[in-house]
C-alpha cells in the first residue's frame, strides 16, 4: 500500500523570508524619539521652605541640619545652625520652639523634637568646634548697649564680619535675662559662660558695670563709635497697683530671680504667693520650690492665656506647684510693717482685649484673703526709656525701630525686648542678627538678603505614604524628687543614638534630600542623577508628573509649558 | 546517582541541573513541592538563582518574561487554576519568543473544586505557541525539563513540561540524577543567546504597538519556529541519549509494526496501556501502542507514518473539549486527513477529574474496539456512571 507522503503535501512557499525581527522589537533604540516634545507640563526641582524654617524667627535651616544629623555630620550641623543663630546650646534649652508647633509631623504622629536636636548640636559645637579667632579688619566700631541675646547676637555677627565691637552692660556679668532671669536648672551658667567666651575669642570687648544714663551716655557713644545698637531689654517690673504694695515681704519677680541667679538665697519665709502667668512667675515659683518652699501661683486669667512657655508650666505642675486661676490681688494686709495676708478677688473671663486674650473681670463680692509670708510679684516687665536721649523716636512705651533695627537716627539701631516689649530669646536673637545685617548694609550699602522663599510646604503637600510612624525620642531628665533643693539642670539632653533617631523622623518637607524616588519612578528614564543633584532630561521628559506626585516631600513643581 | 523521588522533585532537580537563573513561582497544589525544593536549593546555594516570590501566577509569568528577556535562563511551575490565571502572560511569553520553561502538573479545573489529574488545564493552552511535552515517568519528567531548555532556546519558544497530578507528582520512583558535568555537556551554560535582549547598554523597545503591516509576519514566524521544533526536538533527544544514555522520541511506538489495533495515549495512562498491550499479545490480539510525548508541535509526520498501519486506532483522552470530543482524538483525525486509506478511529474519554484508569479499563476498551466494526458514537465515554 502506498501512502501519501507527508513531505509531498504542498506547503506555502514564500518568495523570501520576512526580514523582520522575530518579535515586536524596535531596531533602533528609543532615543530617536524625543518624547519631550509631547510635554505640556514641565517638572522642575524647586525647593520650598519647610514650615519649621519659616516659623523660626531666626529662620534656622532646620531641615538642613536634620539631614546632616541623619548623616552623623554633627559638626556641619552645628555650623549650619550658627549661620542663623549663634547660640544653639541656649535656644536648644530655653526656646519656646515655634518650629515644633508648625512641624508637619505633628499632623502625622508627633512633632519632631527639633530643639532637642538643636541642643545636642549646640553642645557638640561648644565642645568640638574650632573657636573662630578675632578677625577685626574693618575700621568701623560699634557700641552695643545691653548683653542679652539681642546684643550678643548682633555682636557675634558683626565681629565675625570683621567689625570692632564693644558691649556695655549694666550688670557685672554679660548675658541679660539669660543670666539674671532664666534659672540655672533650665540654663546652666557654664553653658552661658562658654557661649560668651566664644564671643570674646572672636574679639568682642565686654564692658560690664556700665550703665547707660549713669556711666555712659548716648551722645558720647554716638561720637566715639560709628554706630550704636541699643538692646537694653525690658527690665522694669510692673507694679501690682494695689494699696500697701510697698510693704516688706513684697518682692519683684525679677529681683528675686536675679538674687537666686547670683547665688544668693533670699529669706522669704515658708508661705509664698507668686502673682502672674508669665515666664518670670513660673521661674520664680520653681526657684522657690528649689529653696524648699512650696509656693502657690495666682493668675488672673486661665491656663489658656498664660504667656509662659507651656512646657515650663507643665513642669511646675509636675513638681507639685499649685496654680490658682482667675484670681487677682486687691490689697496687701500687713502687721508690724510686714505682709501677713493678701486679699484677692475671683475673676471671670470677659470680652477679648487688644492682645486677643479674653479680659479678666472681677466677680463682685468674691474677695477672700490668703495667709502668706511673702508675695512675689511677676506681672510683667516694662522698658526703661529714661536712659534715651530725646531725639530717639519712641512709641511711648518702647523704642521705635523697623524689622532691621533701624531707628529714626541713621547710626542708632535698636532691637530685642526694648523694641518689641517682652518676647522670647529667639526673637531677640533674630533681631540681633537682622540688625547686624542692617548695620553692615549701613556702612557698605550692601543689599540685605531677603528671607526664605515664601512658598511653604504644608502637610497636605506631602506624599505621606512614604513615611512610617515613629515615636518621638524622649529626653532623659531628673525625676521630681531629684529636683528638690538644688538647681541642677532638669533635662539632660540626647546622646548620639537618640539624636540620630530623632532627626531620622524629619520629613525634609519641601527640600530634596536625594531619596531617589523621582529617579526610580520616571517611566521615561528622564531623571539624570549625578553625585550632588538630579536633573531632568527635557528631551525625553513627557511631563507626566509621576516624579512630582511620587516625591514624598514636594520638592518638584510642575509648571505649564510655554506654547511652542 | 539514583534516588527515589517524587515527580515534583524530579522537576526541581531538572531545573537545578539545567542551571536555572531566575525562578518566579506561586504555590498551588499539587505543584507546591516543586518550588519548595527549588527555593531550598536557592537558599542553600545549591542553585545560584534569583527566587522571586510573587502574589499570583500572572505575576509569576510576568516576572519570568522580564527575566527571560534579559537572557536569563528562567523557570516556573504551576497547575490548573494557576495556569489559567497565567493565560494572558503565556501568550506574551510565546509572542515575545522567550524560552521560558514551565512545569505544569495536570490537575482538573474547578468547579467542582478538584486537585486530581486530567489534561484540560494544559490542553486549554494549546494554541498559544508554547511547546508541550506529556511525561510518563518521573525519570522522563526530569529529563524532559532539561531537554526543554535546550529545545526552547534553539527555536526561541517557551516550553511546557506536563506531569499528572499525584500519579507522578506525589508518587516516588527511582530516578537517575545525572552528574552536573554531564548535564553541562548537554546544555550550554546560560545566559541564553537571544537576538534582542533587554539590556541597558543596548536599549530597544519591546512588545510595542505593532501595526497590521508587521504583526502578520511575526505570527508567521512563530508557526515557522513550531514547524522547526519538530526536528529540533528529535535532535535534542538524540544528543541527550548520546550524552546521558536515555532517549524518548517525540512519539514512542510500542509493538506497532504488525499491529491491527493501535492504542494512542499520553501521560501516565501510557504505562498502564503498555501492560495491556503485552497481555493482549499473549491472548493473540495484535495490539500496539503509540505514546504521544510531544503534543505541540504536533508530530504529524510520525502520526501519518505509524497509525495507518493498523485498521483501528483507539485514542484514549483524559480530557474533553466541550462541544466536540477528546482533544488528542480530534488532532489525530485531523493529522490523518487526506490519506487514501483511513484507519477506523475510536475516541474514548476516561479518567476525568482523576478517576482511576486501570488495566482492566483499557482491556475492556481494546475488547470493545476489537469486536466493533465502527464506533457507536464519536465520543465513547468509558466508566461514566449514569
Ligand atoms: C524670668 C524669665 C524667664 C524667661 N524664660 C524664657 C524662656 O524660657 N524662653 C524664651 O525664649 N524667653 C524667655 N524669657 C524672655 C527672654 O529672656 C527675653 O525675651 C530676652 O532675653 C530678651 O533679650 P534682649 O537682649 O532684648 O534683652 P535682655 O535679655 O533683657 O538683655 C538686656 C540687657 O541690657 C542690660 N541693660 C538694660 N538697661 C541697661 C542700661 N541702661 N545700661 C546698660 N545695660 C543695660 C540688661 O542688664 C540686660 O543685660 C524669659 C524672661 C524672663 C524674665
Amino acid at each position: 500500500m502506498k501512502w501519501l507522503d507527508f513531505e509531498t503535501i504542498p506547503k506555502v512557499i514564500l518568495e523570501r523570508e520576512p526580514d523582520y525581527p522575530p518579535w515586536a522589537v524596535s531596531l533602533t533604540n528609543t532615543l530617536v524619539n524625543r518624547t519631550g516634545s509631547w510635554r505640556i507640563f514641565r517638572p522642575k526641582y524647586f525647593d520650598k521652605t519647610p514650615p519649621c524654617n519659616d516659623a523660626c524667627p531666626a529662620h534656622e535651616k532646620i531641615q538642613g541640619y536634620m539631614e546632616l544629623v541623619k548623616q552623623k555630620k554633627f559638626l556641619e550641623g552645628y555650623e549650619l545652625i550658627i549661620e542663623d543663630n549663634p547660640f544653639p546650646s541656649i535656644t536648644g534649652r530655653v526656646c519656646f520652639h515655634p518650629c515644633e508647633a508648625s512641624c508637619n509631623r505633628g499632623e502625622y504622629d508627633e512633632s519632631l523634637g527639633i530643639h532637642n536636636v538643636e541642643r545636642f548640636l549646640g553642645d557638640y559645637g561648644l565642645k568640638r568646634a574650632k573657636a573662630k579667632k578675632s578677625a577685626a579688619h574693618i575700621s568701623k566700631q560699634i557700641a552695643i548697649i545691653g548683653s542679652g541675646p539681642a546684643g550678643l547676637t548682633c555682636a557675634y555677627y558683626l565681629a565675625k564680619s570683621g567689625y570692632k565691637v564693644i558691649v556695655y552692660e549694666h550688670f557685672s556679668l554679660p548675658g541679660g535675662m539669660l543670666r539674671v532671669g532664666i534659672p540655672a536648672y533650665r540654663l546652666p551658667k557654664d553653658i552661658l559662660n562658654k557661649e560668651i567666651r566664644k564671643l570674646e575669642v572672636l574679639g568682642v570687648k565686654f564692658k560690664t558695670n556700665f550703665t547707660l544714663g549713669k556711666d555712659i551716655f548716648l551722645d558720647d557713644l554716638k561720637q566715639t563709635n560709628d554706630a550704636v545698637f541699643i538692646a537694653t531689654g525690658a527690665h522694669k517690673s510692673r507694679n501690682l497697683g494695689v494699696p500697701e504694695e510697698k510693704t516688706r515681704g513684697v518682692y519683684s519677680g525679677l529681683e528675686f530671680l536675679a538674687q537666686i541667679n547670683s547665688g544668693k538665697r533670699p529669706r522669704i519665709g515658708k508661705e509664698i504667693l507668686v502673682i502672674g502667668g508669665g515666664n518670670t512667675a513660673v521661674d520664680a515659683a520653681r526657684s522657690a520650690l528649689r529653696l524648699g518652699i512650696l509656693p502657690k501661683i495666682l493668675y488672673r486669667r486661665t491656663r489658656h492665656e498664660m504667656p509662659a512657655v507651656a512646657e515650663e508650666v507643665q513642669e511646675a505642675e509636675n513638681e507639685g506647684i499649685p496654680i490658682h486661676f482667675l484670681v487677682a490681688p486687691v490689697k496687701v494686709i500687713k502687721s508690724k510693717g510686714r505682709i501677713t495676708r493678701l486679699e484677692c478677688q475671683k475673676m471671670k473671663l470677659g470680652k477679648p482685649d487688644e492682645s486677643g486674650r479674653r479680659r479678666p473681670v472681677p466677680i463682685k463680692g468674691s474677695n477672700f484673703r490668703i495667709k502668706c509670708d511673702s508675695v512675689i510679684c511677676a506681672i510683667g516687665e516694662q522698658i526703661d526709656l529714661s536712659v534715651l536721649t530725646d531725639d530717639i523716636a519712641t512709641t511711648g512705651w518702647s523704642i521705635s525701630a523697623d524689622d532691621w533695627g533701624r531707628t529714626n537716627l541713621p547710626n542708632i539701631f535698636a532691637g530685642g525686648d526694648c523694641v518689641t516689649g517682652p518676647k522670647m530669646v529667639v526673637d531677640a536673637i533674630a533681631a540681633g542678627k537682622r540688625t547686624a545685617l542692617a548695620i553692615d548694609s549701613y556702612f557698605t550699602s550692601r543689599e540685605i538678603k531677603e528671607e526664605p522663599n515664601p512658598e511653604i510646604t504644608l502637610f497636605s503637600n506631602l506624599n505621606i505614604g512614604y513615611f512610617e510612624l515613629a515615636q518621638k525620642v524622649t529626653m532623659p531628665g531628673l525625676n521630681v524628687k531629684e529636683r528638690k533643693r538644688n538647681f541642677r539642670e532638669v533635662h539632660l539632653g540626647y546622646n548620639e543614638l537618640m539624636v540620630y533617631k530623632e532627626a531620622d523622623r524629619c520629613f525634609s518637607c519641601g527640600v530634596c534630600n536625594k531619596c531617589d524616588n523621582c529617579f526610580v519612578f520616571c517611566p521615561d528614564l528622564a531623571v539624570m542623577k549625578s553625585d550632588d543633584k538630579y536633573d531632568f532630561d527635557y528631551d525625553y521628559c513627557k511631563g507626566c508628573g509621576v516624579c512630582a506626585y511620587e516625591c514624598p516631600r514636594n520638592a518638584i513643581s510642575m509648571e505649564e509649558e510655554e506654547a511652542r | 546517582m539514583k534516588k527515589v523521588i517524587t515527580g515534583n522533585h524530579a522537576v526541581s532537580y531538572g531545573a537545578q541541573l539545567a542551571r536555572s537563573q531566575v525562578i518566579a513561582a506561586y504555590p498551588i497544589t499539587p505543584q507546591t513541592q516543586i518550588v519548595e525544593l527549588l527555593s531550598e536549593f536557592c537558599a542553600s546555594g545549591k542553585l545560584n538563582a534569583k527566587f522571586i516570590k510573587v502574589e499570583s501566577e500572572h505575576s509569576a509569568m510576568s516576572a519570568c518574561i522580564a527575566a527571560a528577556a534579559t537572557g536569563a535562563r528562567t523557570f516556573t511551575a504551576t497547575s490548573s487554576q494557576g495556569l489559567a490565571l497565567m493565560h494572558e502572560m503565556l501568550h506574551w511569553a510565546a509572542g515575545a519568543r522567550l524560552p521560558v520553561v514551565l512545569a505544569n502538573v495536570n490537575r482538573a479545573m474547578g468547579p467542582g473544586w478538584s486537585v486530581w489529574t486530567d489534561q484540560n488545564d494544559s490542553l486549554s493552552q494549546r494554541d498559544l505557541g508554547w511547546l508541550q511535552f506529556y511525561c510518563e515517568s518521573n525519570q522522563e519528567v526530569m529529563d524532559t525539563v532539561i531537554q526543554a531548555f535546550k529545545i526552547g532556546e534553539k527555536v526561541l519558544l517557551p516550553v511546557m513540561v506536563i506531569l499528572d497530578a499525584f500519579v507522578l507528582s506525589h508518587t516516588s520512583e527511582p530516578v537517575d540524577i545525572p552528574d552536573q558535568e554531564l548535564v553541562d555537556r548537554f546544555l550550554p551554560l546560560p545566559p541564553v543567546n537571544l537576538p534582542y535582549k533587554l539590556d541597558v547598554e543596548d536599549p530597544h523597545a519591546f512588545g510595542a504597538l505593532t501595526s497590521p503591516d508587521h504583526y502578520y509576519e511575526i505570527r508567521f514566524k512563530i508557526q515557522k519556529a513550531q514547524d522547526e521544533a519538530v526536528q529540533v526536538a528529535k535532535e535534542v533527544d538524540e544528543e541527550f541519549k548520546n550524552i546521558l544514555g536515555r532517549g524518548y522520541g517525540i512519539v514512542e511506538p510500542y509493538r506497532c509494526d504488525d499491529a491491527k489495533l493501535i492504542l494512542v495515549t499520553s501521560g501516565t495512562i501510557t504505562g498502564t496501556a503498555r501492560i495491556v498491550v503485552d497481555s493482549e499479545r499473549v491472548k493473540g490480539r495484535k495490539v500496539g501502542l503509540l505514546k504521544i510525548r510531544m503534543f505541540r508541535p504536533t508530530p504529524i509526520k510520525e502520526l501519518r507514518e505509524i497509525l495507518p498501519r493498523a485498521q483501528k486506532v483507539v485514542v484514549i483522552d483524559r480530557n474533553i473539549s466541550f462541544g466536540h470530543s477528546g482533544v488528542f482524538c480530534q488532532e489525530i483525525k485531523s493529522a490523518l486527513y487526506g490519506l487514501p486509506v483511513q484507519p477506523t478511529i475510536f475516541g474514548f474519554i476516561i479518567g476525568i477529574g482523576g478517576r482511576d484508569v486501570t488495566a482492566q479499563d483499557i482491556e475492556e476498551i481494546v475488547d470493545y474496539a476489537s469486536k466493533t466494526e465502527k464506533p457507536d458514537s464519536i465520543i465513547l465515554w468509558r466508566g461514566v456512571r449514569l
